[in-house]
């Protein structure tokens, strides 16, 4: 555990943030993170020195997106509403945190924000995503978007799993400003190399992939898994450095469920003791 | 469908998918035997014949006890050409067992052929029987045969039986039109469809989907040639693959598996131009193996008893090794989540599909037909898959058989898939089992000669933590239906 974080700033020519003011704001700012909260870092030799990786976070809180990046011994990059771009109070500072702007109202979102996403790994970035796209209101992890996994399979980069805790406290929801002088653990988890879930080509690799994403940040965070995404998708699309999800289905008229439909049989009910054959 | 389709429209009674074909082309060979579709034409009238004579009429059943065999054929037919319906059952079963399967349909009449050797002892059956044989006719004292009957769009033509891995055995209602129109999809004149000029390799069994209505129904509308195969032997199907020119093999994984490693000539499969694969998916080294050995590409497709067979096929398409294709034309396909909702491309979900050749419902059973198919005409298959960006579709497991460990999915298909890997192993099946933290917990039973211990690490080395096995039973064999597929319930007690 420590609590001095080493830190390059990266030259990022074409992204956002890499001019002076942007390397003043840091500069300034992270030092200044350490004074007014205690910052509790694990796992930090998992983030490679050099080369793309997705950093994919538990989302509790507005503040993830300081505390996360600050964690880091380099810079990383998200993805943020355009809109951002027309407050004064914001356009500067979200570009230095790494911020890239996409406009989300057209029809190609979507893939506007892989596409910008793409172009940070390609460049040999971090960039950083909440796999379960919103904020979880109840405080459990929710089910895993599977955009992050995508991404690890277009620009072969790791995803590195962080689970933190602490800045439900910092920063509640509706509270507009992060009070001090509160604990903020980071743990960072060891990268996974979507090689590892599947033949390249198989669509099930992204599946597989982001639930075993999910299971680490759950280890690492100590929060409990709820196979249900968090939030609507309504809700999913205001949010700062959100998942970009994949284009819909075109359904003319979806189906209906046939109602009182079991997803599969209820668990169980009866606890069986550990079985005798057990191993390992 | 009315009659404006034609003969050989939807709409029209199964029974004439054999009417406009040359006389003298050759329709069903059985060992020695060669039936031309003339004699085949005159032989079901014999047979409508003789089951008019029975008192067999239009809604009556008539429960098939026959294999791969002429008689089947004939009988299955001449049933279908009165408006009956056919009850194909699985003709080496038990007669405890066949009794079960005659007394859930409740048919007027039972048809045992020759194949069907154990049914045949007198007063197995409390229904008139009527024993069949490929050397002929049977006898109609005289009785006028009675032209096909037309048939309305919902009618029923055939009752077959679901396979019943988890849950009670059901009986599907598959009606003409819907069986009709895959066959339809299936034949024609582009280079990956069934044309009258092809030979197929009917070794799949009658009583299952794909055996009933691809590997023989769908043949004979193309007007093409059935071999027929009684019973599977690897070697002997390779010898009549070559015997006889045989175009279009279909399959399920363990004969192609069979064919892949087993006895027989390395160029019995040059004349194969349709390799096809279905029931389960293909394991990829068994299709690079046929593709080493025969030079043949085996198509994958996916389909269910409650779609007439065929839903998705790889035909035609640069499909991905592990895709089961495209689906048919016509049929839309979805693939939603718990709710309903359509997922995202890419992600895991139910295939849900609204085909022409859905079926009408399981019989007597209108409580299980609405937990499948919904009035506005979706089917919901139970099978979990992921449609990619280029539309192919990927099965993933069954709905049923997901563990839930700590609120994550395992689906048991990934996880013995690993466990197959592992030197030793002859066949692994995961179940879940209930478990006091973690809500349920991953069982492994293993068929083979393996150190546990060793298993577990290397299952550690390969999978998530809650994806791995956390007991390992070994068994002398895994318990099978006799389509092959583990019987999970047994397993689950």
């Amino acid at each position: 555990m420590t609590s001095e974080v080493p830190f390059r700033f990266e030259r990022a020519p074409g992204l956002p943030g890499s001019d002076a003011a942007s390397r003043v704001f840091l500069g300034l700012g992270r030092p200044l993170t350490r004074i007014l909260w205690k910052l509790e870092v694990t796992g930090m030799e998992h983030v490679p020195a050099e080369g793309p990786a997705i950093i994919c976070p538990n989302h509790l809180s507005f503040c993830d997106s300081v505390f996360v990046p600050a964690s880091l011994p380099r810079r990383s990059w998200a993805i943020g509403k355009a809109e951002y771009m027309d407050s004064l109070s914001t356009k500067y500072l979200f570009p230095a945190l790494g911020m890239i702007p996409v406009d989300r109202s057209g029809g190609k979102k979507s893939a506007a924000a892989l596409d910008a996403a793409a172009d940070v790994l390609d460049a040999g970035h971090l960039f950083m995503i909440y796999p379960e796209g919103t904020r979880s209101r109840d405080g459990d992890l929710h089910k895993g978007r599977t955009g992050a996994a995508r991404l690890a399979m277009r620009c072969d980069a790791p995803i590195i799993p962080v689970g933190h805790q602490g800045t439900l406290d910092v920063q509640p929801p509706g509270q507009l400003r992060m009070s001090p002088f509160k604990t903020v653990s980071v743990n960072i988890g060891a990268p996974m190399r979507v090689s590892d879930f599947g033949r390249p080509g198989d669509p099930r690799v992204y599946r597989t992939m982001i639930d075993a994403v999910m299971f680490e940040i759950a280890r690492l965070s100590g929060q409990t898994y709820v196979n249900t995404y968090a939030g609507s998708k309504a809700e999913a699309q205001t949010e700062v450095a959100t998942l970009p999800t994949p284009p819909s289905q075109e359904v003319a008229v979806a189906p209906t469920k046939p109602p009182g439909r079991m997803s599969r049989p209820s668990p169980l009910v009866d606890v069986t003791a550990a079985d005798s054959a057990v191993s390992g | 469908m009315d009659s404006g389709e034609g003969q050989a429209g939807i709409g029209a009674n199964l029974a004439s998918i054999i009417e406009g074909h040359p006389g003298d082309a050759i329709a069903l060979i059985e060992d020695d035997v060669r039936i031309t579709y003339g004699e085949l034409r005159a032989r079901v009238v014999g047979w409508r014949a003789r089951l008019a004579s029975l008192g067999v009429t239009r809604g009556s059943r008539v429960v098939l006890a026959a294999g791969n065999e002429v008689a089947f054929v004939e009988a299955a037919l001449a049933t279908l050409g009165l408006g009956a319906v056919a009850a194909p059952i699985n003709p080496y079963s038990p007669a405890p067992e066949a009794q079960r399967k005659v007394a859930s349909v409740s048919p007027d009449l039972v048809v045992i052929g020759d194949v069907a050797a154990r049914l045949r002892e007198p007063d197995t059956f409390d229904v008139p029987v009527l024993y069949a044989s490929s050397d002929g006719v049977p006898e109609s004292a005289g009785t006028e045969a009675p032209g096909i009957v037309d048939t309305a769009p919902g009618d029923v033509a055939f009752l077959l039986s679901t396979s019943g891995v988890s849950g009670a055995a059901k009986i599907a209602m598959l009606t003409h039109q819907g069986m009709g129109w895959v066959q339809q999809s299936l034949c024609g004149d582009g280079p990956q469809q069934l044309r009258a000029d092809d030979t197929t390799l009917a070794v799949l069994p009658v009583a299952h989907i794909l055996g009933l209505n691809v590997a023989l129904l769908a043949t004979l509308r193309a007007g093409a040639c059935a071999v027929l195969q009684r019973r599977f032997d690897s070697e002997q199907s390779l010898a009549l693959i070559a015997e006889h020119g045989i175009t279009m093999v279909i399959g399920a994984p363990p004969m192609w598996h069979q064919w892949a490693v087993g006895a027989g000539a390395d160029d019995a499969m040059a004349s194969v131009r349709l390799a096809r694969s279905g029931a389960a998916a293909l394991r990829p080294a068994t299709a690079d193996r046929l593709q080493t050995r025969f030079g043949i590409n085996v198509v994958q497709g996916y389909g269910l008893t409650e779609t007439s067979s065929v839903v998705t096929t790889g035909r035609g398409v640069d499909a991905p090794a592990t895709s089961a294709g495209r689906p048919l034309a016509d049929i839309a396909l979805v693939v939603v989540d718990d709710d309903g909702v359509p997922v995202d491309v890419g992600d895991v979900g139910e295939v849900v599909v609204r085909t022409p050749g859905a079926f009408a419902g399981y019989l007597d059973d209108p409580e299980s037909t609405a937990m499948v198919l919904t009035d506005d005409g979706w089917l919901w298959t139970g099978d979990l898959g992921v449609v990619d960006d280029s539309g192919f579709l990927h099965l993933v497991d069954r709905v049923k058989d997901i563990v839930i460990v700590s609120g994550f999915n395992v689906y048991p298909a990934e996880v013995e898939e690993v466990l197959m890997e592992f030197p030793g192993v002859r066949a692994a099946v995961v179940v879940g089992r209930a478990h006091g933290v973690t809500g349920e917990t991953v069982v492994a039973h293993i068929a083979g000669e393996v150190d546990t211990d060793e298993l577990d690490e290397w299952m550690r080395s390969q999978l998530s933590t809650y994806k791995c096995p956390t007991a390992y039973h070994l068994v002398d064999e895994i318990p099978t239906t006799s389509a092959g597929k583990a019987l999970r319930r047994e397993l689950r007690a």
